[in-house]
């Protein structure tokens, strides 16, 4: 059925569309008189009778990006190629503007010819000139101190200008990619400029690169003055991790499989192992941030927590970012607080590396490193022994470690399940330490593995394990897009699965606190140990498994 | 990468047909006897223990055309570079009595990370006097078994594509602009998409080969003043290359489907009823030689939007003018490879449902034309 019905008292007649006669008209339409825009005021307004052609990440609005630390490393290595590699896959929004907000004194075209070098050296399917060309007009720069409030003003008159030309409103996304020491600033001068307000009914959001603040306090005080500006719902918190193709894959495996789910508790599994091994050390200048953060800070408190929750979480009850991230926050908030030096000593081992030798090559200790205090007492190396304390996981302990110059790059997580109960061919001495072991590699040689007991052929009852093995790359040909790429997406798109929320964050933090705490104010600190670059971490996180009859699995 | 010899003893060679010789068959790999075909695959892969085998589906093109034979294992060669999959090359040549069969086996490898080899394995099959009995009795007795079977039919829907056949195809995919007669090979088509025991999604090349250029054009109505402006259009015109008419007619029926357009008798051409009841006129237009969807253009007083592909771009060029307001960006053109557009349809996830809603406007069209 066709109706018509009045755009407003005085106004032309409108045609409606059946399938949009329940919509609140919002924008004009046809009538006998010259068009008439309105302005998207406020939202909802017609939808896009195309959209069904578009895939999810093609439907984003209008947008511009604004940088903030846009001359930065992140920039250049990251962020634009994240962009232009969403470019070449055509899933842009329309009409979109990236503006590079920093203090240094430089055009537009001089800041696109520095991210096009970049951009050839760093986008993960390579480098068109021709798209370039294209890609690039949508760049700009804007030079301001991050103090200078006239600069805000003049960046919300560039974004109105970029509008107009437009000929719409578009939404507003802001990347705090600068130090976290600016946040602060940066917060309180995008409220005094009413940026942080969407105009017409278009959202405006911001993006927060880590760390997400030092300890509990600086974190609350960061979130505090974000949501000052923004409401949480558009505040994302971004955490690399959780964009790795492997990582989402987790809760793929766990609840679109019915074969794990009912064995995924302490009735079945042992205990599991979480590790993240970095076969480099300080290199190119980080000594100086590590050594004021530590492996506790800079990994295990957001990207291994985030690796936690994903493999200890309920079900959630749909896929929107809320249900998935209250179920997250829930297992961070159940784990078993460990308070004090005794228990964080008997639990938590914390260690640097000494002079060794990493794939044949000598390496110095982390005392001696670039930039590193020789007396430092920050730790490049912890191993956790944690309890989460639900019905699921009642008794079974999560091993995490992180660390620097070990033998390999890789970070995977291990599902040790339990050894059947009685095995009616075997003495229990042949099947020692071979449980069925499910393995997922998060990167590199992503993928997962599952370790199984079999008969050895011949006439004799040997059992022995194998291995099953998946990799990515052998059954999907395309490379995975980089984890940027699908956050900046999702941030785009209004999706914040895949971004902390902000009582995690601050979950996770009070229970780091205490492990530093416990490290760094007490009378009698758990040790610092040692370990050789190069090995495997300090005997003392070996003896932390050997107390309970298991050991690390072996990389 | 071709198979090493068995100690098995071939079947003698027989002429498969006028155009078939056996130099064209020894690309195919070994040739194995029918009833031993599992057992010659193990040993193929039991030879050499450098190799990974990879299996993600059953990927199966069929064909009636022996002159295609060289063709179609190229592109079985590009596809499964990609997408590990066990690839099975049917060519059935009907007509031939007693039917007859002969089968070879082949690995398709690529390197991975510069030193392992994945490989996918390949079998053939030529079913001389070949019917759908024969190939569902010998080629599908020979899938890689709990995965899903993709078949790409080429040519027109032959007497072939019956119920035994399609009820174990969980994806279809086929080309429109190749059939002769488009409208009773879209009945046909209608005819087992709803069958009770066919379950498989069909993907159309003609209408997979426009995919960007309808991406374009419907992000282009995510701007508020470009979808302000969409009642207003009056003309829908199309420029697409020498036998893609099928290719523009489904963009055009995706258009008027979407807009709630109906079809309307015309003395010539194709013109559509708005909801509001004034007209919309279809302009096709046959472009030169080249890429399948040249210009995409919804025009109306004080507004146009237009997609376009110029010779040799590897891009699409997005123009919307709305009253004063003009602007234009560059985005990602189809691929236009057989094997890049299969490919790019095993990548997406799955689903169907919108190309199908289009077919029974495009049937109306089709008639009318």
């Amino acid at each position: 059925m066709i109706g018509t019905q009045p755009a407003s008292p005085d106004g032309p007649e409108v045609a409606v569309h059946p399938d949009m006669a329940t919509l609140p008209l919002a924008v004009a339409v046809r009538s006998t008189q010259p068009t008439i825009l309105l302005k998207p005021d406020p939202m909802p307004e017609l939808e896009n009778p195309f959209q069904d052609t578009l895939i999810q990440h093609h439907r984003a609005e209008p947008c511009t990006l604004v940088i903030f630390g846009a001359t930065g490393d992140l920039t250049h290595r990251k962020l634009i190629p994240a962009l232009y590699n969403i470019a070449v896959g055509g899933d842009l929004p329309p009409q979109f503007k990236v503006v590079g907000f920093a203090r240094r004194d430089k055009s537009d075209d001089v800041f696109r010819e520095e991210l096009r070098v970049a951009n050839a050296k760093h986008s993960r399917q390579g480098h068109s000139e021709e798209l370039w060309e294209s890609f690039s007009k949508s760049i700009h720069y804007h030079r301001s101190e991050f103090e200078d409030t006239e600069g805000y003003q003049a960046l919300g008159k560039l974004l109105d200008d970029f509008d107009e030309e437009r000929g719409t409103v578009a939404n507003r996304l802001f990347y705090l990619a600068s130090a976290p020491e600016y946040f602060d600033q940066i917060m309180q001068q995008i409220r005094a400029a009413g940026l942080n307000e969407g105009v017409g009914g278009r959202w405006s959001r911001v993006v927060c690169e880590k760390p997400f603040g030092k300890d509990l306090k600086t974190a609350r005080r960061l979130n505090q003055v974000v949501n000052e500006t923004f409401d949480e719902k558009d505040t994302y918190r971004i955490d690399h991790y959780l964009g790795k193709e492997t990582a989402q894959n987790i809760m793929v495996l766990r609840f679109a499989n019915s074969l794990f789910e009912p064995n995924w508790n302490s009735r079945y599994i042992d205990h599991v192992q979480i590790t993240c091994a970095e076969n480099l050390g300080m290199e190119g200048g980080r000594g100086g941030y590590y050594d004021t953060a530590g492996a506790l800070r800079d990994m295990v408190q957001n990207h291994l927590f985030q690796l936690l929750t994903l493999v200890a979480m309920e079900p959630p009850t749909d896929l929107s970012a809320d249900s998935v991230r209250d179920e997250k926050v829930k297992v961070i908030r159940a784990l078993r607080p460990l308070i004090g030096p005794e228990a964080v000593g008997k639990n938590v081992i914390r260690a640097q590396y000494t002079p060794g030798s990493v794939d044949g090559v000598n390496r110095v200790g982390y005392r001696q490193e670039d930039r590193v205090n020789p007396e430092s007492k920050t730790e490049c190396y912890v191993a956790l022994r944690l309890y989460i304390d639900t019905w699921r996981w009642q008794g079974v302990p999560f091993y995490i470690r992180v660390g620097k110059q070990l033998p390999k790059k890789a970070t995977e997580i291990s599902i040790h399940f339990k050894k059947p109960p009685q095995v009616p061919f075997a003495t229990s001495k042949m099947i020692a330490d071979s449980e069925n072991t499910l393995i997922l590699r998060i990167q590199p040689d992503e993928g997962i593995s599952l370790r199984i007991l079999s008969k050895q052929p011949g006439q004799a009852l040997f059992v022995q394990p194998v291995k099953m093995d998946f990799h990515y790359s052998n059954s999907f040909g395309k490379a995975s897009p980089e984890a940027y790429e699908r956050l900046l997406l999702d941030a785009m798109a209004g999706d914040a699965t895949l971004f902390a929320r902000r009582d995690e964050v601050e979950n996770a933090w009070r229970f780091i606190d205490e492990l530093e705490k416990a490290w760094h104010e007490s009378s009698t600190p758990p040790p610092m140990c040692e370990y050789p670059a190069g090995s495997w971490g300090p005997k003392e996180a070996d003896e932390l498994l050997q107390a309970d009859g298991r050991e690390w699995r072996r990389l | 990468m071709a198979a090493n010899g068995a100690d098995s003893n071939p079947p003698k060679p027989v002429s498969m047909s006028d155009t078939l010789h056996e130099n064209d068959l020894s690309i195919l790999g070994q040739e194995v006897p029918l009833g031993r075909v599992d057992r010659e695959l193990k040993k193929l892969w039991d030879t050499d223990d450098a190799k990974t085998r990879a299996s993600l589906m059953n990927f199966a093109i069929y064909s009636e055309k022996a002159e295609d034979l060289a063709r179609n294992n190229r592109l079985l060669e590009q596809i499964t570079s990609t997408h590990a999959c066990r690839a099975l090359l049917i060519l059935t040549l009907p007509g031939g009595d007693p039917p007859r069969a002969r089968a070879w086996i082949n690995a398709l490898c690529r390197p991975y990370q510069g030193k392992e080899v994945v490989c996918s394995e390949q079998l053939s099959f030529v079913l001389e006097g070949g019917n759908a009995a024969q190939v569902q009795n010998t080629v599908f007795a020979h899938l890689d078994s709990d995965l899903p079977l993709a078949v790409w039919w080429q040519g027109d829907l032959t007497s072939n594509f019956e119920e035994r056949f399609y009820s174990e195809i969980n994806r279809l995919f086929i080309d429109s602009s190749a059939w002769k007669d488009p409208a009773t090979a879209f009945a046909k088509l209608e005819t087992a998409y709803g069958a009770p025991t066919s379950d498989f999604e069909v993907h159309d090349l003609s209408w997979t080969r426009s995919h960007y250029i309808r991406s374009a054009l419907a992000g282009c109505f995510q701007s508020t003043l470009a979808l302000s402006r969409l009642p207003d259009v009056e003309r829908i015109e199309i420029t697409h290359a020498p036998g893609q008419r099928t290719s523009a007619l489904l963009v055009a029926a995706w258009i008027a489907e979407r807009l709630a357009y109906a079809l309307i008798d015309a003395e010539s051409g194709v013109r559509f009823a708005k909801p509001t009841g004034e007209t919309v006129t279809l302009d096709l237009h046959e472009g030169p030689s080249g890429y399948c969807i040249q210009r995409l253009a919804l025009v109306g007083p004080g507004m146009k939007t237009e997609v376009k592909r110029d010779p040799s771009c590897s891009f699409v060029r997005v123009c919307a003018h709305c009253g004063e307001h003009e602007s234009s960006e560059m985005l990602p053109a189809d691929a236009e490879t057989e094997s890049e557009l299969i490919s790019g349809q095993l990548s997406r996830a799955h689903g169907t449902s919108l190309y199908i809603e289009m077919v029974p406007l495009l049937r109306e069209m089709l008639a009318k034309l």
